[in-house]
C-alpha cells in the first residue's frame, strides 16, 4: 500500500503539470478574430531573437487571422511532424521557421500536396526548393548584412576617433568571438564584419579567433585570456552576438578598460536588453539588431493575404516583395544614439 | 640499469597526466613566453573557481557510484534565479520591475536552495523508486531546463537575457584581494573555502565514509546498517547546493544570465573528476585530485587559447587527454598479472 | 517461571517466493555457548532461513525469539542492534577503504555537536587495536583491505560480528578459501566465542568440519526441516543420506579411465611476478586425471593460468606431443585445444543475464557461422540440446536464463560449454565449489567419463577428499613451488597435508 504512494504522487504531478501546460500554450494561439487559421512552426522557443519573433507574429495577427504556434525543439523531425498536423487540420496557410534549412524542400512538397501556401521565416531556404511552387515565400534578413553593418560601427568609430589606432600603424588589430562553429550566422558574421572593414580601405590584422560558443561566460573567459596574451595590442572586438560582447566586456572591466578614458571598441548583433543597457553604460560600441517586429509581422501579414487566397503584394502585406517571393527585412545598426529604436 | 628503467616506466604510469601537463607549459612557454606570468596564474584560478566547485559537487555523486547529468541545468537555473532578483533599480527591463532592492543574500539563499530541491528529487527518485542515477538526471537534467525556461520566458522579461546586475552582487564574481603585486579573485577564496570543507566532509565525517561504503561496496554498505537511501538523499542535496552555488558565482562573475548558463558543464565536471583520479564505478576520489583534475583542463583550455590554437583542436586535444588520463589511472589499480 | 532453554528460537517460518514455497514451516533451536551447524544441499533453504533471520527477507509466518522476546526484523540493522551477526560468503567489505572503516562501518564513533561532528579516528584505531587484540587477529587496521588476503578479510569479518556484541552469529561456508593453519585458528576463534555464552550458526558443505566442531546438527531439504541431532551421533555418511534424501553409495564414481602417452609437458614454468610460481615441472598424459592440491596462496590458480595464457611468464616452456609451443593468451591456448573453467564461476564464467543456449555455445560461435557470418540458429540449438541431455542439466529451456540454475547445473553448462570446443586437455579450477553433494557427484561422473574417452584433465582442488577420490596422480604445490607428486590412488591425506604445507612449516609462519 505505501509503496504504492509514491509512483502515484508522481503520476498526480505529472498531470498537473501537463494540464498547466496545456493552459500555456493557449498564450500561443492569438489573434482571434479573423475568419482564417495560419500555423506557425519556430525552430525552438528558447532562442532569445526567435521569441521577439513569435511575440511579432502574435501581435500582428490581432484582427486579422487565428495563429497556432508550435515549438519544433530544434529538431527537424518534430517540425515535419508539426507540419503534418498543420495539414490534416487543414490550416488556410503555414508560417515555417525551418529547423534545417535543407530541409524545406519536403516540407514544400508536403503543402503542395495539400494546397496549402508556404511562408519560411528567418532561415531561407535553398534556391532551388523556393522554385517549387510558386505559393512559397519566404521573409527574412540577409545575414551577411549582419555582418557588414558590424564591421561599419567599428568604420565609423575609426574614422572619427583616430586614437583608436593605438599602436599608428594604420592597421586595425582586432580579436574575433565566434558563436557556435559551423553555424551559418557565426561563419557569415565573422566573414562579413572582416570584410566591411576592408572594403572600407581599412587594413586589418586578426590578433585572434576563438569560438565562445554564443555564450557570455564563455566569451568572459577567452577575453580575459586573450587580454593576457596580447594586452594592449588588442584594438577592437567583434563578437557574433552581444552575449558573447558582454563577456568580452566583463573581461575588459576586470582588466581597468571603460574607467579612466580606457576604452576598447566591442561590438555584437542582436540589440538585446541587457546589451542596449551596455550601450547607455558606454561599454558597449554598437550593436544590429535583427528587427523580429518587422519580420514577424511581414511573415504574419503575408500568411494571413495567402489564407484569403490573395497574391501578397506591397498593397496588402505592408512590405516590398523582391522577385515575387522575398520580403527582406534589414538589420538596423544600432547605437547610443538610436537605441529607442530598438526597445 | 633495467631496475631504474622500471622505476622511470612506473613514475610515467602514475604521474602521466602531470607530465603531459609540464610538457604542455613547456610548449605553450616556449611558443608563448609571456604565458608565465602572474596575470596568467590568476586567470586561471579565476576562471577555474566555479568550474572546481561544480566537479566537487559532481564527485560526491560519481563516489556513491552514481552520476548526476543534472549539474549543468541546475547552474543555469540558479544563475537564472539568483540574477533576476539582483537588477539595478533603474534597469529598463527589469524582470521584477516592482521588486526592491533585496539584500544580495537573499536571492543567493533561493538560487541555492533550488540547487537543494533538485538535489533531494534526484535522491528521492534515487532512493525510493530505485531509479538509475543516470536516468533520473538525464530526467531532471531535461525538467530543470524546462522550468528554467518558464521561469525566463515570463512577462516583462520574455526570454531576454537578464542584465544590470548590482555591483554589491557582482563583487562576488569579479573582485579581487590585493596582496602586493597579486590579486586573488574573491571566486577563488570562496571555492577554496568550499573544497576545504568538501575534504572534511570526505574524510572526516559519517557522512563522507558511508558515501565510500556505498560506491565501493553497496551491498557491504546495506548489512552494515547504513541507511543507503538517507545517504544518498544527503549526496545528491550537497551536489545540488555546490551546482546552486556555482550558478551564482557564474551570474556573479559574468554579470549576467540566460538558460543557457552551465550548459554541459556537468560532462566537463565529470571529465575533471575522472582525470583527476575519481572512479566511475565509484568508491575512489579525494578533493587534491579533483582539484587538479579541473586545474589540467583549465591550463590546457588557457594554454591553448593563449597560444591561439584553434578550437577543433583544443576539442581533439581535450578528449584525448580524457581518454588517455583515464587509461593510465586505471592501470594503477589493474591487478598486474 | 519457565525459562526457554535456548537463546534463540526460529519458529514455523514458512516464506513463498513467485512460484516456489522457499522455506516451509521451519524451526530452529539455537542453545547459547555452542555450535549449530545448519546443513542441506543448494537450494534447501539454508540462506533464505538465514536471511530472514538477518532482516534481509521478512517471513510470511512465524516468527523469531531471543531469550523468549519476540524480535522484528525489518532490516539489517535492527538484526544487528538485535545481536544478531551474520559473516556473509561472497560478500566483500568495501575493498578501497581502511580495515577500520570497514569494521565500523555504519556506527562510527564520533565526536563534537552537530552539525560539526566528525568521525573520531582516533577511537576507531584504538578501539579496533584493542578488539584484534583480544582476538588474537594481527592486522593492521590502516590497510586497505582490498590489498588484504581472503583469510584476513573473513578474520576482519568475524572481528566485525564481535564487536557488535552479537549473541548470534551466523557463519555461511566460512572456511572455503582458507588455508588449514587459517582454519585452525578459526576454530580456535570460535572455541572463544562458546565460551563468552555465543551462539554459532555454521553453514557448511564440509562434513568433517561440521562433526569436528559442532555441538548441534540441523538438517534441511526443499525448504523443510528434517530434523536436528547431536553431532556425536552422526557419521558423514548418514549426513548425506538426510541431505540428499536417498542413499549415495559411494561419494566419487568408479574410474575406467587408463592413461596413456605423455601430452603435455611443462618445464620449468617460473611467473614474471615475484612472489608467484617458481620452476615448476610436470607432465600430463592422455586420458589422465591430474589433481593438484594446495594450501591457498600456493599459486596453483595462477600456474593454471599462466598455462592458458592469461598470466605472462619469465621463462618456461611448453610441449604439446613433444613439440615445443609457445601461449601467450588465451586464444593461443583454444587453438591447442585446450579449456579452461575457472574458480569464480560467476565472476569469470557465466553470464548471468543470457540463456542457458548463449552460454552453451559462446565459446564456440565460430563454428556456427555460415555465409555472410550470420549464425546457423538451429545447429545452436541442437548442440545446446544434446549437451543440456549428456551432462544431465535440469533447465526448464535452453532459454532460461542461466542465473536462474542452482550452482551445480550452472557448472554444467560451463563444462558443455568447453566441451563443444572439443579439447583434449581440460583446466579445471576447484569443480565443485559451492557445489551440493548430490551434484557434486554427477559433476565426477562427467569428469571421470571425460578421462575414459582420452581427454587428459588438471583438476585444482581444495577439497583432500575429492583430489584422492579422483586423481590418478596428485600434484602438491607449495608457496609457488612444486613439492611432490603422488600417486593418487595410495596417497593419503596427511602425505598432501605434509607436502602443501612443507615451507610454511619449515619457516614457522602461515602464508
Amino acid at each position: 500500500m505505501k509503496k504504492k504512494v509514491v509512483p502515484l504522487l508522481v503520476a498526480t504531478v505529472l498531470l498537473a503539470t501537463v494540464a498547466a501546460g496545456c493552459g500555456k500554450n493557449n498564450d500561443n494561439t492569438g489573434g482571434s478574430g479573423g475568419d482564417s487559421n495560419i500555423g506557425v512552426a519556430i525552430y525552438k522557443f528558447d532562442d532569445t531573437f526567435m521569441t521577439g519573433v513569435r511575440n511579432a507574429i502574435k501581435d500582428a495577427a490581432t484582427g486579422k487571422a487565428t495563429v497556432d504556434i508550435v515549438d519544433s525543439q530544434n529538431s527537424q523531425p518534430t517540425q515535419n511532424d508539426k507540419v503534418d498536423l498543420f495539414i490534416s487540420k487543414k490550416y488556410d496557410a503555414i508560417a515555417i521557421n525551418p529547423v534545417d534549412r535543407t530541409a524545406a524542400g519536403v516540407i514544400i512538397d508536403k503543402a503542395k500536396k495539400a494546397k496549402i501556401p508556404v511562408v519560411f521565416f528567418n532561415r531561407e531556404p535553398l534556391a532551388e526548393d523556393m522554385e517549387k511552387w510558386d505559393k512559397v515565400y519566404y521573409v527574412g534578413a540577409k545575414a551577411e548584412e549582419s555582418g557588414t553593418m558590424e564591421g561599419q560601427l567599428l568604420v565609423d568609430y575609426w574614422k572619427a576617433h583616430p586614437e583608436m589606432d593605438k599602436n599608428k600603424d594604420g592597421v586595425l588589430q582586432y580579436i574575433m568571438l565566434k558563436g557556435e562553429p559551423g553555424h551559418q550566422d557565426a561563419e557569415l558574421r565573422t566573414q562579413y564584419s572582416v570584410k566591411a572593414i576592408e572594403d572600407a580601405g581599412i587594413k586589418v590584422e586578426k590578433l585572434a579567433e576563438d569560438t565562445a560558443m554564443w555564450d557570455r561566460v564563455k566569451a568572459q573567459d577567452k577575453m580575459a585570456t586573450f587580454l593576457s596574451a596580447h594586452g594592449d595590442k588588442i584594438e577592437a572586438v567583434i563578437a557574433n552576438n552581444d552575449d558573447m560582447a558582454l563577456g568580452a566586456i566583463e573581461a575588459l572591466k576586470a582588466a581597468g578598460y571603460f574607467k579612466d578614458n580606457k576604452f576598447l571598441p566591442v561590438v555584437g548583433v542582436d540589440a538585446t536588453a541587457p546589451a542596449l543597457q551596455a550601450l547607455t553604460d558606454g561599454t558597449l560600441l554598437g550593436t544590429v539588431l535583427n528587427d523580429a517586429k518587422n519580420q514577424g509581422a511581414a511573415t504574419l501579414n503575408l500568411a494571413a493575404a495567402l489564407a484569403k487566397g490573395n497574391t501578397p503584394n506591397k498593397g496588402n502585406s505592408g512590405y516590398d516583395i523582391t522577385d515575387g517571393k522575398f520580403v527582406w527585412v534589414p538589420y538596423k545598426k544600432i547605437t547610443k544614439d538610436n537605441m529607442n529604436d530598438a526597445k | 640499469m633495467n631496475t631504474s628503467l622500471k622505476r622511470v616506466s612506473e613514475f610515467l604510469t602514475n604521474y602521466a597526466i602531470y607530465v603531459v601537463l609540464v610538457v604542455l607549459i613547456i610548449g605553450i612557454s616556449v611558443s608563448a613566453p609571456s604565458f608565465l606570468s602572474l596575470s596568467t596564474l590568476t586567470n586561471i584560478l579565476h576562471q577555474n573557481a566555479t568550474k572546481a566547485i561544480i566537479a566537487l559537487g559532481a564527485a560526491f555523486v560519481l563516489i556513491t557510484g552514481g552520476v548526476d547529468l543534472s549539474a549543468g541545468r541546475v547552474v543555469g537555473l540558479s544563475a537564472v534565479i539568483s540574477a533576476s532578483m539582483v537588477q539595478v533599480s533603474d534597469y529598463p527591463r527589469k524582470f521584477f520591475p516592482d521588486l526592491d532592492q533585496l539584500p544580495v543574500v537573499v536571492p543567493v539563499l533561493l538560487a541555492v536552495f533550488a540547487g537543494i530541491l533538485v538535489g533531494l528529487i534526484n535522491g528521492l527518485i534515487i532512493s525510493k523508486l530505485h531509479v538509475p542515477p543516470f536516468i533520473t538526471t538525464l530526467g531532471t537534467m531535461v525538467i530543470v531546463l524546462g522550468v528554467n525556461s518558464l521561469y525566463f520566458d515570463m512577462p516583462p522579461n520574455s526570454s531576454q537575457p537578464i542584465g544590470g546586475l548590482r555591483n554589491d552582487f557582482t563583487k562576488w564574481g569579479s573582485g579581487t584581494i590585493d596582496i602586493g603585486p597579486f590579486s586573488l579573485p574573491y571566486l577563488v577564496i570562496i571555492a577554496i573555502i568550499v573544497a576545504v570543507i568538501c575534504w572534511v566532509i570526505f574524510n572526516k565525517t559519517r557522512l563522507g565514509k558511508n558515501m565510500y561504503a556505498i560506491g565501493g561496496n553497496v551491498q557491504a554498505a546495506h548489512v552494515s546498517g547504513i541507511n543507503v537511501g538517507r545517504n544518498l538523499l544527503w549526496i545528491y542535496s550537497i551536489a545540488g547546493a555546490l551546482y546552486g552555488l556555482a550558478g551564482v558565482l557564474e551570474a556573479a562573475k559574468s554579470g549576467g544570465a540566460s538558460t543557457g548558463y552551465g550548459n554541459m558543464y556537468e560532462l566537463d565536471a565529470i571529465a575533471a573528476c575522472v582525470v583527476g583520479g575519481v572512479s566511475t564505478t565509484g568508491g575512489i576520489g579525494t578533493v587534491p585530485g579533483i582539484m587538479a583534475g579541473v586545474m589540467i583542463f583549465g591550463i590546457i583550455n588557457y594554454g591553448l587559447t593563449f597560444i591561439g590554437v584553434g578550437p577543433y583542436f583544443q576539442l581533439i586535444i581535450k578528449g584525448a587527454i580524457i581518454v588517455v588520463a583515464v587509461a593510465f589511472d586505471i592501470r594503477k589499480y589493474l591487478a598486474k598479472k | 517461571m519457565k525459562a526457554s532453554p535456548f537463546l534463540l528460537e526460529i519458529a514455523g517460518i514458512s516464506k513463498a517466493f513467485p512460484g516456489v514455497l522457499a522455506l516451509d514451516n521451519v524451526s530452529l533451536n539455537v542453545r547459547a555457548g555452542t555450535v549449530h551447524a545448519l546443513m542441506g544441499e543448494n537450494g534447501a533453504g539454508k540462506s533464505t532461513l538465514m536471511k530472514c533471520l538477518f532482516g534481509i527477507y521478512s517471513p510470511d509466518s512465524g516468527e523469531i525469539r531471543m531469550n523468549g522476546e519476540k524480535l522484528q526484523l525489518s532490516n539489517s540493522r535492527s538484526a544487528l542492534l538485535s545481536g544478531i551477526s551474520m559473516i556473509h560468503q561472497e560478500l566483500y567489505p568495501v575493498p578501497f577503504r581502511s580495515v577500520m572503516e570497514n569494521l565500523w562501518l555504519g556506527r562510527f564513533p564520533l565526536r563534537g555537536f552537530w552539525p560539526l561532528r566528525f568521525v573520531n579516528d582516533k577511537k576507531m584505531y584504538e578501539d579496533t587495536m584493542r578488539l584484534f587484540e583480544e582476538l588474537g587477529m594481527d592486522i593492521q587496521p590502516e590497510m586497505i583491505t582490498g590489498r588484504m588476503s581472503v583469510s584476513k578479510i573473513q578474520s576482519l569479518e568475524i572481528a566485525k560480528a564481535v564487536s557488535y556484541n552479537a549473541k548470534v552469529i551466523v557463519m555461511d561456508e566460512p572456511t572455503s578459501s582458507l588455508t588449514a593453519n587459517e582454519v585452525e585458528h578459526l576454530f580456535h576463534i570460535i572455541d572463544s566465542l562458546k565460551q563468552r555464552g555465543v551462539a554459532i550458526i555454521y553453514i557448511s558443505h564440509k562434513m568433517e568440519e561440521i562433526l569436528r566442531i559442532s555441538d548441534e546438527v540441523t538438517i534441511m531439504r526443499d525448504g523443510k526441516m528434517i530434523g536436528t541431532w547431536e553431532a556425536n551421533s552422526l557419521t558423514t555418511g548418514r549426513i548425506i543420506n538426510l541431505m540428499v534424501g536417498r542413499d549415495l553409495t559411494s561419494r566419487y564414481p568408479e574410474r575406467h579411465n587408463i592413461p596413456g602417452d605423455v601430452l603435455l609437458q611443462v618445464e620449468q614454468f617460473t611467473s614474471s611476478l615475484p612472489k608467484s610460481f617458481k620452476n615448476v615441472s610436470f607432465e600430463l598424459r592422455q586420458g589422465e586425471i591430474l589433481g593438484i592440491g594446495g594450501l591457498v596462496g600456493a599459486q596453483r590458480t595462477e600456474l593454471v593460468e599462466a598455462l592458458f595464457g592469461i598470466r605472462s611468464l619469465s621463462s618456461g616452456r611448453i610441449r604439446i606431443n613433444g613439440k615445443l609451443i609457445r601461449i601467450r593468451r588465451p586464444i593461443e591456448a583454444i587453438r591447442y585445444k585446450m579449456a579452461l573453467l575457472t574458480e569464480e564461476r560467476r565472476v569469470t564464467g557465466i553470464f548471468p543475464v543470457l540463456s542457458v543456449l548463449e552460454n552453451t555455445v559462446v565459446a564456440n560461435q565460430k563454428s556456427y557461422q555460415k555465409l555472410y557470418g550470420l549464425l546457423d540458429e538451429r545447429s545452436r540449438i541442437t548442440d545446446t540440446e544434446r549437451s543440456i541431455q549428456r551432462l544431465s542439466v535440469k533447465t526448464p529451456s535452453p532459454k532460461t536464463q542461466i542465473r536462474y540454475l542452482s550452482g551445480g547445473n550452472q557448472q554444467k553448462v560451463l563444462m558443455a560449454r568447453w566441451l563443444l570446443t572439443n579439447p583434449d586437455i581440460l583446466l579445471l579450477d576447484e569443480p565443485t565449489r559451492g557445489i551440493d553433494v548430490g551434484a557434486k557427484f554427477e559433476i565426477y561422473s562427467i569428469i571421470a567419463e571425460l578421462a575414459e574417452q582420452g581427454k587428459s584433465i588438471i583438476m585444482i582442488s581444495s577439497e583432500m577428499p575429492e583430489l584422492l577420490g579422483m586423481s590418478d596422480r596428485i600434484m602438491v604445490m607449495c608457496e609457488g613451488r612444486l613439492t611432490g607428486i603422488l600417486d593418487g590412488r595410495k596417497a593419503t591425506e596427511e602425505e598432501i597435508m605434509n607436502l602443501a604445507a612443507q615451507y610454511s612449516v619449515r619457516t614457522g609462519g602461515s602464508a
